[in-house]
């Protein structure tokens, strides 16, 4: 997907800002002075290997988008096998061996990407309410560390998602607000949590600017639903969404259709039979 | 006939319809009546409607075309579902009550004042 397209060299003023190896490992030296480098310096090579030659959609090498979750991990002071899984977390896609991470940077490693992998970012908040980030000393919980890679994948997506197509951009954006926002504040994660919730809503913002947009995205919405219906729910929610005047109110109107088009889709397609208790 | 399942929002729209059980309501106006976002309302109607509760039809063209917008869904609640809304929402009420222990309930004259 993300391989090798022959774009060029991203000439994008965030390239400038993308961290290295050498200001990862000086961040994780910050919080940890005695963080083993030679581990970092291995995940990264293992990165460069195996990402090779793919791109992100913006044209920068894939490594960029590795560097950057590294580095929004280091700066959360986690720990340096935290910050290797960060760099990996996208390895699995790659040719690299399953293996392979375990051999060259322990376990602890492999199974931190294995988990970052199936988080459900949406059950942390019950699961980690109350828990604070721990001290430098005693380390984050392994919830916490998946988490905060996790969150930091998505927010450096979020830095980047000028690249992405518009209505992938608003489900990312309310999914970013709704879900991964305020996981990171009740992670104890508030910087993450403030940017990822202005990055969201500014991508929300100025989609809320055309009417044309809210109204193919509900004719897009109709697909999710049983073929029969999709002419009446595309009328009914263009009828009401002519209702509404301001385009602030037809964009929040859409995406919460959008958001329940899923309910309203399994009840369409439920038998009509007595609910179980 | 089949049961809806009667949560919070549920109930909402429910009260909504029965302030005035003879007029027909579109979503969106039932959003607002009801003080709940269209994601949730439609899901709902559809299936009030799947158990029979409500009935929908398109406006009549005379008033859309009159006044130059596409056609409305109107949603009405039927006799029976008017009946049967009644009933679980009574029924909801009651059961809630009942949940708490005796003890709560046991004196409502002394107990109707604490805060």
């Amino acid at each position: 997907m993300r391989r090798q397209r022959r774009v060029p060299p991203s000439l994008t003023a965030r390239t400038d800002l993308t961290p290295t190896l050498e200001s990862v490992v000086a961040e994780v030296r910050s919080h940890h002075p005695d963080a083993d480098a030679g581990l970092l310096e291995r995940a990264h090579a293992e990165a460069s290997v195996w990402h090779a030659g793919q791109r992100r959609r913006s044209g920068d090498p894939y490594l960029t988008h590795c560097l950057a979750v590294a580095a929004i991990v280091a700066e959360a002071r986690m720990p340096s096998p935290v910050v290797c899984a960060a760099l990996l977390h996208d390895v699995e896609d790659t040719a690299c061996p399953p293996q392979r991470i375990a051999d060259q940077l322990g376990q602890e490693v492999a199974d931190l990407i294995a988990a970052v992998r199936t988080a459900e970012v949406s059950a942390y908040p019950r699961a980690g309410r109350g828990t604070t980030l721990a001290s430098d000393a005693i380390g984050p919980s392994w919830e916490t560390a998946v988490l905060a890679i996790r969150l930091a994948d998505r927010l450096h997506n979020m830095r980047t998602i000028a690249f992405v197509a518009q209505t992938k951009q608003l489900l990312k954006a309310r999914e970013t607000l709704d879900v991964f926002a305020p996981a990171a504040s009740a992670a104890g994660l508030e910087a993450v949590g403030r940017e990822l919730q202005d990055l969201a809503s500014a991508v929300l913002r100025p989609a809320a600017s055309s009417y044309a947009v809210t109204g193919r995205l509900l004719a897009v919405l109709t697909l999710l639903l049983p073929s029969r219906q999709r002419a009446r729910w595309q009328e009914e929610w263009t009828a009401d969404l002519a209702t509404l005047t301001t385009r602030r109110a037809r964009t929040r109107f859409t995406l919460h259709v959008l958001f329940g088009a899923p309910r309203l889709s399994t009840t369409l397609r439920r038998p009509f039979r007595r609910e179980r208790r | 006939m089949g049961m809806p399942r009667m949560t919070l929002q549920t109930q909402l729209v429910l009260r909504a319809l029965l302030e005035d059980p003879a007029r027909q309501r579109y979503g969106l106006e039932l959003c607002e009546l009801a003080g709940l976002p269209s994601g949730t309302i439609y899901p709902i109607l559809a299936r009030l409607e799947q158990v029979g509760w409500l009935e929908s039809s398109w406006e009549d063209p005379a008033v859309h075309e009159a006044e130059g917008r596409p056609r409305r869904r109107f949603y009405g609640i039927t006799q029976d579902g008017a009946e049967e809304a009644r009933e679980a929402l009574a029924r909801t009420y009651r059961s809630r009550k009942q949940s708490l222990p005796g003890w709560v309930s046991a004196n409502p004259a002394t107990g109707g004042g604490a805060s």
